[in-house]
Parts: structure tokens; sequence; C-alpha cells
């Protein structure tokens, strides 16, 4: 048998994915050492860890876009800023999570398998390449599904993380399939090749490539809870903890945005008509089924996960727009969603008493009495999530607004400003519940002075960005540089 | 001549077989019906020299996978009769579905990309060629990235598992050995003053 020479690949780029690999596995490891009331080491660990790779990141990244590892890697501008909205999402969600989870089981192996998730979105972020993608989307799944169904005593959380289970590797399935179908008929699974080779490819080959592109399409607006393949997500935001309902909110979205920018972008450029026409539909659905359903919610996390899914339906504009406005646009969403999001989670985890956290809509009555300070955080929040001007929800819907109407979808516009007015009530209705009823349950709040900076910090970045929007609009379009 | 008649047999039982996997009442008889639809998409692949692929899918998928089907239905006493009652409700729209999927696949296959004229036939390249070898340097080489990212995801699927499973109950009594060996005789026995 002849030697076989292993040349060793560039790993530079990859410092950042291979850092957070091996804190992930340590943490694993230090756990087992660690007595129970040391536990919550293992987070601190993992936000140190997420700050760590900010820095690593942004010491590797670079203008132009550099590939390694035979091209199955990309590391440009685009990739870089998402990797951080990425990380700055996860430590905030872990902040939540150290003193939700203290009492659980399996404390070490929560974050690290937060770690690993992050590391998947990661993979996804930087993916030029399906198969990269496929694996940095699985990666992540599975972390999530087990985080969802983490408090395995609590019936609703392992009926989350099943039902969350079944349904995403159904949405995978459709994903290789879609994926099959472009590989039958360019050859190659890397996105710049699938793009020509689905460019130059006769028209006989349309069918086969349509249909590749509405599978591909499918099972990625799963992952992003895009309608009408939404239906997974009320229920695992409402049976999931609260710390992980707020990762899953922002986090995977950004990942998975990211990357159907990048699908859409490199490897189905030829397709756009009809790309554009799928999502105009979907965006229109996405937005009517989360801003109408979310009215009838009276669990706060049930209607922030309909909330979720109409965000999903504006961000969607960006997409449609297929400029470099849009695309700028939905970095521009997601940066200053990440805030609104994690804001009204951490308040929603901090009103945690006796294993029954502050859900239901009632449970906030009357809050401004009791902490003025929480009340107004969540006051901010919510104007902000319905768009109310000069906070930084406004300057989200704007930016995704006007790229749609100049790119010529003038309808799209109006419906999702329509359909933001409907969203405007039930964000309101909450403002209401705190600031004009009277107190109806006992509050009993959880003192952790990082969550209380978390949600300082959240709510001071909200009015910020609402006040001075454009150097966040400039950073997102600079970290266009590498994708269009 | 042979060889396609092996083609035939083999892709005609694979797909017999798979309507049983659906079709079949009985689970156990389901799950026999996939372990031979599986054998017989082994010996496609051979029929195309992938012997590694074709011996993997029988070591695994039949040897470890079915193996695992078979004990969780043996197990988990699932009554299906129950499981169906509600399929006559769901069956309009989600033929309706079905259908309309199912005619887009025939068309896409049938549009010519996918047929035998359009992708060259390899012959039997591949029989001077070691397979096993062949992916491994691929495996080390071009697709490192993927193998290890396959290999975390491993590793997750490991301790997902044992995090959603595995649980130190309070009320139940654990054996503590290095208690046991380490005991002394005055543990167990002591002289009461009469």
């Amino acid at each position: 048998m002849t030697p076989v020479n292993f040349p060793l690949p560039n790993v530079v780029p990859l410092i950042p994915e291979m850092f957070v690999a091996t804190m992930a596995m340590f943490i694993l490891m230090l756990d087992l050492f660690l007595a129970k009331e040391k536990k919550v080491w293992g987070g601190y660990l993992a936000i140190l860890t997420c700050v760590a790779a900010g820095g690593l990141t942004l010491m590797v990244g670079s203008a132009e876009s550099v590939s390694a590892f035979y091209g199955f890697f990309v590391l440009d501008a685009f990739s870089s800023y998402a990797k951080l909205l990425i990380y700055a999402g996860t430590a905030l969600a872990v902040i939540l999570s150290l003193d939700y989870i203290k009492e659980e089981f399996g404390v070490g192996e929560y974050y690290t398998l937060m770690l690993f998730a992050m590391l998947g979105m990661m993979i996804m972020a930087s993916a030029p390449n399906f198969v990269t993608m496929y694996l940095g989307l699985e990666l992540m799944a599975l972390c999530t599904y087990v985080l969802v169904g983490f408090q395995r005593d609590v019936l609703r959380s392992s009926e989350a993380g099943l039902k969350y289970f079944i349904l995403g590797s159904l949405a995978s399935g459709f994903l290789l399939y879609g994926i099959s179908f472009l590989y039958g008929v360019t050859g190659s699974f890397d996105f710049a090749t699938v793009g020509s080779g689905i460019a130059h490819s006769g028209s006989g080959a349309r069918f086969a490539v349509l249909l590749g592109l509405v599978f591909v399409i499918a099972g990625l607006a799963f992952k992003i809870s895009l309608a009408p393949f939404h239906m997974w997500t009320p229920d695992a935001y409402e049976g999931a903890p609260t710390p992980i309902t707020a990762f899953m909110s922002v986090a995977p979205k950004v990942a998975g945005l990211v990357i159907l920018i990048r699908v859409l972008v490199d490897a189905l450029p030829s397709l756009q008509v009809e790309y554009i026409t799928i999502f105009s539909w979907l965006a229109v659905l996405s937005m009517a089924v989360g801003n109408l359903a979310a009215i009838a919610q009276r669990n706060i996390k049930r209607m922030l996960a309909y909330s979720t899914i109409g965000h999903v339906g504006f961000i969607m504009l960006g997409v449609i727009a297929g400029n470099a406005d849009g695309y700028a646009g939905v970095l521009v969403y997601m940066t200053i969603y990440l805030f609104m999001s994690m804001g009204a989670f951490a308040v929603i985890v901090l009103m945690n008493r006796e294993g029954i956290q502050g859900e239901l809509l009632d449970d906030f009555a009357g809050l401004s009495k009791v902490r003025p300070g929480y009340a107004l955080a969540m006051g901010l929040y919510l104007f902000s999530l319905a768009g109310i001007p000069f906070l930084g929800g406004f300057w989200a819907k704007y930016v995704v607004f006007i790229a749609a109407i100049e790119s010529g979808h003038l309808y799209l516009a109006i419906i999702a400003l329509l359909f933001s007015v409907v969203g405007a009530f039930y964000y309101i209705r909450v403002v209401k519940y705190i600031y004009f009823d009277d107190q109806r349950v006992e509050f009993n709040f959880v003192e952790n002075r990082l969550m209380q900076a978390t949600v300082a910090v959240t709510a001071v970045a909200v009015v910020a960005i609402g006040i001075f929007p454009q150097p966040v609009i400039n950073i997102c379009k600079a970290a266009l540089g590498g994708i269009i | 001549m042979l060889e396609l008649g092996f083609f035939y047999l083999f892709a005609g039982l694979a797909v017999v077989s798979a309507l049983g996997v659906v079709l079949s009442r009985n689970t156990i008889h389901a799950v026999m019906f996939l372990i031979f639809c599986f054998f017989n998409a082994a010996g496609l692949f051979f029929l195309l020299d992938a012997e590694f692929i074709g011996i993997i899918l029988i070591l695994i998928y039949v040897g470890a996978v079915m193996v695992l089907f078979m004990f969780v239905v043996m197990m988990l006493e699932v009554n299906f009769a129950k499981l169906r009652e509600g399929m006559l409700q769901y069956l309009p729209l989600g033929g309706i579905i079905a259908l309309v999927l199912f005619i887009e696949i025939i068309a896409a296959a049938g549009s010519g990309v996918f047929s035998p004229e359009g992708i060259p036939d390899p012959g039997h390249a591949a029989q001077q060629v070691n397979n096993t070898v062949e992916i491994g340097k691929m495996l080390y080489t071009k697709y490192l990235l993927g193998f290890e990212i396959a290999a975390l995801i491993l590793l997750v699927a490991l301790v997902g598992a044992i995090v959603l499973t595995l649980r130190t109950r309070k009320d139940a009594k654990y054996q503590n050995i290095s208690r046991q060996v380490n005991v002394r005789p005055e543990d167990r026995m002591y002289k009461v003053k009469m």
C-alpha cells in the first residue's frame, strides 16, 4: 500500500471554533470535579468562553474572505459579524441560566451543550458548502433538542423536546432531500459551483432544480420558524427552560438567516425570481400567523413565540429585497432583536417564583408598583418590539421596510405595516398590565447581579440604538463584505 | 445481462419490502421487512462496486440499528391501531399534498437530468480500486472538517442521551462498593454489656 500524504490544512481561520470546542469539553470534564454549590463556575467559564471567542474572532477576522479546509470553511466579514451576534446571544442566555438551572441535575452538561450549540451556529455562519452547513445545523439542532427537554421532570419540557426533535428531524430530511436534487443537477456541494451549475443547466433540469429549491427553503424555513413551518415554535418555547427559550429566539435565528442568505446569494442567484415569490407568500403568512395568534395567548412565553414568528416575517422583507440594503437590514434587525428579546426574557426569568415563573400575562399586573426599574425596562422592550419610533425596534423595521419598498415591493411593505400595527396591540396590552393594573400575585424576584446588569445593558442598548441607529447600520453594511 | 438481472432483482425486492414496512400491521414484520430492504440496498451498492458502503450498510444498519429497533418494538407496547385513529381525518389534505409531491418528484426524476443517458456509465472502473483506502484518504484530507464536526455531533449525542436519561434518585438505595470493602468488624458488631 502506498503511504498517504496528509497535508495539514490552514487552521488559523478556525481558531475560534477550535477554542469553543475545547472549552466545551473542558467544562464537561471540570464539572465532574466541582462540588454541588460550585457548579455555577461552569456557567462563568461559558460566559468567558463567549467573550474570548469574540476576541479571537475579531483577531483572525479580515475584510476579505479567507477559505480553509479545501473550501469547506470560509471566514469573511459576514460570518464574523454573525458570530459576534451568536456569541452575544449565547453569553446572555448563559447569564440568564446561572440562577435558573443551578438546582437541576447535570449543570455542567447544560453549559457544554449550550457551547456546542453555539459551535454549530458558528460553523453554519462560516459554511460555504452544503456539507458544512448541514453538519453545523445538526450540531446546533441536536444540542437544542436536548436543552429544550432538559427539565425531564417537567412534563411539558419533555413533550416540547420530543415534538421539536421529531419535527426537526423531518425538516432535516426535507433539507437533505432538496440538497440531493441540487447535487444531482450540478454534481457539487459547493455553493458557488452549485450556483454556476444551475445557471448553466438547461431548461430540462429546471424542474429538478425548482424541487431542490423548494425543499431547501422548507428545511431552512423550519429552523427560522417561518410560517407555515412554525408549528413547533409555540410548544417548544413554552416547554423549554426560559433561558433556553431566550437562546432559541435569537442565536439559532441568526445562524439560520445567515446561512439562508448565503445559500440564496451564492448557490441560487439564478432562481431569484422564483424564491422571491415563495418568500413573499411565506413572509405574509408568517406576519399574519405571528401577529394574529399572539393576541389570543395568555402565556407570555407563547406570546413571544408567536411574536418571533411575526418578526421573522418582517425580517424576510430584507431577504425579499434581495440587495445589499436588504441583507444589511436583516443583520440590523437581528442585532436589535437580540437586545429586545434577551431583555424581555431576562425580566421573565427574574420573576421566577417557587418553580412557577412569571409566565402568565396576569402575573405582570402591577409590576410597576413593586419594581419600577424592571417595569420600565420591560416597557421599553415591549414598545421597541412593537416598533414605536425612537426605540431600537423602530429602526429595525424601518431599514427592512425601506429596503423592500426601494426594491419594488411596496405592497409587501404596506401589509407588513398593517401587521405591525396589529402587533403593537398585544405588546402594549402587556404594558397596560404592568402600569395600570393592580398587583394580583405576590412577586418573588431572583436577586442576581449579572442578570440585573443584563436587564440594564439591554434596556440601555435598545434606547441608545433608537437614538443613534447609524453606527449599527454602518457596521452591518460593512459586514456584508465577502457575501456581495 | 446477468448484472441487469441482479439489478432488477435487488431493486424490485427493495421496493416490495419497503411497501411491506409501511403496510404490514405487525410491527415485528415491519422491522423484518426493513432489514430485508437494507440487504437489497446493500446488494445494489455491491453492483456499483461500492463494497465498503454495502458492507457498512449491513454491519451498522442491519447489525446494530435494526437490532435496536427490534428491542424498542419488543419493549414498548405501542398500540398502533390507536395511532391510526386520526388517519381518516388527515387523509384528504395529507393525501393531496402527497399526490402533488409525488407528481413533482416523478416529473423531476423524469426530466432527463437523472436519466442513464445523462450520466455516463463508469463501467467497472472501481474494480481495481480499494474502496476502503480511497474513502479513508478523502475523509482525512478533503472532508476532514466535516469528519471532525461529525465526531463532535456524536459526542453531543452521547452527552445528550445521558443527560436526558440518567437520574440519580434520592429515594433509591445504591451500593457503595468502597465502603463495603473498607468495612471493619467494629462497624457491624459491637459488644453489649449485660
